[in-house]
């Protein structure tokens, strides 16, 4: 019975193209819009975390701010405490950082400068292009070495290898610092922009080159098998704990990920949720075209219940008619939703994911808005009386 | 004697229209046996119209009781109603009353499609009749490309497919030309003689008197049966 209703209806269809055509192009126009929203919010979303997820998803910085007794805990023993305190963490990397400038011969150059111990190079993972990192016992007698990130090389040794001059740092006066090694490019961490960086090793810092009251930040690593997420959000605790929640900031990629995946399923609901508006309209086009379908046919309707059509079956064939017109539309928004988030993701040159539940969400929204705007004709068409609807012309 | 397949008791049938009240019929009584060829004749407004729904179960009595095939019809819902139509009563109207996007072959299935007959026992059913009728090679046709004739051979086809208990054919010639109607006339006539009960209802005397037995309407009331 069925298949012969879904005949029946594509019969009429096929006899009624454009009309059929202009009442689906609601339906169209909605699961379209809202298969192409959700698709790009999930290609979006996901090409946006890939990008973060190259540099720092395990790291989790503190930036220790404003100025007052409470900041003292942020020395350089803090690390341990904090290792000591929250689970999970494998190191902690005290930075100090400002900026200077940076001379070799003639040129000269605005850099930032950061403070660090000789463990923060392998901890971040950065790569050598020339020479070597300094390393703890560097720290420990304050020596004058420093390793350039690969755009100060750049610009102050065009001609190549770096390692073995000297630099000249400019605090109150200007001191020289021996090169000794020259990082690879790297991309930024949410700590750390390495390229544009000197790096000197953290003592050094605090004695001849500014004296540290408070660290700039800490770069904590999460240790494997913990979720970064959760050790930031413990970090956090523990600090609010030990220091209230004004003088500090704790940041994590892992976090901004989780932040960003929030806000973009957020926004793409809501616009999906827009553009499901349209489906309504559509589903009002639907009420309309079978309404129209069920005047039309009533001397139909009259015949088939002469011959035995229960007021049940009337109506299952006008609910049967309904629904394959809004899948057809359903499937035709589909496809078209498709299209635009291909043309779209192309052009922005990210990586299109098919979001499989926007398909099958749109479509089985669009067979609800057939049965729901479906009813009261069919409903109406299963009340004629046959009489009537025999004589009708 | 031949038990009764159609049985009227007393009925009334009024209808309401603005102040009105229509008694289209008022106090009938008839019964017709099984086998019978049966005219209802009347003028237009006589109300044999209306006996016919009543016997065709598309429209119940304001009173008085029927019965169809020994089954009383008077408490019947829609679906119920639907049903008794479905296996008692063939219906032939003046104006084929065809599914006008529908083959022959699918007009006449339609009534087995309705009574849960399975796929492929209705196509052989139907294909069945259509051959008794005469249109072998016309199953695939659309009604508009078949001439009246041979449409009303189509409608006979369906009114017999499910093998009602009686065949009401309302003026089954009226919009056929003569020698068409004669030809449809035989086609009754040979199936009442294979056994079929037919119930014909028409305001043409001369076909009327063609039948075995004719009752005569006017005014809503039965004034003659023979």
């Amino acid at each position: 019975m069925i298949w012969e209703n879904i005949k029946i209806a594509l019969t009429s269809m096929v006899h009624n193209k454009m009309r059929t055509l202009l009442s689906l192009l609601g339906i169209i126009i909605g699961v379209g819009s809202v298969v192409a929203i959700l698709n790009l919010g999930q290609s979006a979303t996901d090409s946006i975390t890939e990008s973060m997820n190259i540099g720092g998803i395990d790291m989790v910085n503190i930036f220790p701010s404003g100025s007052s007794r409470e900041l003292n805990v942020f020395d350089e023993s803090f690390g341990e405490t904090l290792m000591n305190n929250v689970d999970g963490i494998e190191a902690v990397l005290p930075t100090a950082s400002s900026s200077t400038r940076v001379r070799s011969g003639q040129d000269i150059l605005s850099v930032s400068i950061s403070g660090v111990t000789s463990n923060f190079f392998e901890v971040n993972n950065t790569e050598l292009l020339y020479g070597e990192y300094f390393t703890s016992l560097d720290n420990i007698n304050r020596r004058q070495v420093v390793v350039l990130g690969k755009d100060v090389a750049d610009e102050l040794f065009p001609a190549g290898n770096a390692v073995g001059s000297y630099v000249s740092i400019f605090r109150q006066s200007s001191k020289r610092y021996l090169v000794v090694g020259v990082l690879d490019e790297k991309d930024a961490t949410l700590g750390n922009s390495f390229n544009t960086t000197i790096f000197i090793p953290l003592n050094t810092y605090d004695q001849r080159f500014r004296h540290i009251v408070t660290m700039s930040s800490y770069t904590c690593k999460v240790q494997e098998g913990y979720n970064a997420t959760v050790v930031s959000d413990e970090i956090e605790n523990y600090l609010t704990d030990l220091i209230g929640s004004d003088y500090f900031s704790v940041m994590s990629a892992a976090s901004l990920v989780e932040m960003t995946e929030d806000v973009m399923i957020t926004l793409s609901s809501f616009l999906a949720a827009i553009a499901a508006i349209s489906l309504l309209v559509g589903g009002i086009g639907i009420m309309n075209i079978m309404l129209v379908s069920v005047a039309e046919r009533t001397r139909e309707i009259g015949i088939r219940k002469a011959l035995g059509a229960s007021p049940h079956v009337i109506m299952g064939q006008f609910l049967v008619e309904a629904l394959t017109l809004t899948i057809i539309g359903g499937i035709i928004g589909i496809a078209f939703g498709i299209g635009i988030s291909y043309t779209i993701i192309n052009m922005a040159g990210w990586q299109l994911h098919l979001s499989y539940f926007a398909i099958v969400l749109s479509l089985a929204f669009s067979m609800f808005v057939g049965v729901f705007f479906g009813w009261y004709p069919a409903a109406k068409a299963s009340k004629l009386d046959p009489i009537e609807s025999l004589s009708y012309e | 004697m031949a038990e009764n397949v159609i049985e009227l008791v007393n009925v009334r049938r009024f209808y309401i229209v603005g102040d009105f009240c229509v008694k289209a019929l008022d106090g009938v009584s008839a019964q017709i046996k099984k086998g019978s060829f049966t005219a209802i004749m009347g003028p237009s407004g006589s109300g044999k119209s209306t006996m016919m729904n009543l016997i065709g179960c598309l429209d119940t009595p304001t009173s008085g009781y029927i019965k169809i095939g020994g089954e009383y019809t008077n408490n019947l819902n829609e679906k119920e109603l639907a049903d008794v139509r479905n296996r008692m009563v063939g219906f032939v109207f003046q104006q084929f009353n065809l599914l006008g996007k529908q083959t022959a072959l699918e007009n006449v299935m339609t009534p087995l499609l309705y009574a849960g007959v399975r796929g492929r026992e209705r196509k052989e059913r139907a294909e069945a009749l259509l051959e008794r009728v005469g249109l072998k090679d016309r199953m695939k046709h659309l009604p508009s490309e078949l001439s009246g004739g041979q449409k009303q051979r189509v409608a006979i086809a369906r009114a017999l497919v499910n093998n009602p208990a009686i065949l009401l054919a309302d003026e089954p010639t009226g919009a056929l030309d003569s020698r068409t109607g004669d030809q449809i006339m035989e086609l009754f006539q040979d199936l009442n003689d294979e056994g079929k009960t037919i119930v014909f209802v028409t305001h043409d005397r001369g076909l009327g008197m063609r039948c075995r037995e004719q009752i005569f309407i006017h005014d809503g009331k039965i004034v003659e049966a023979l």
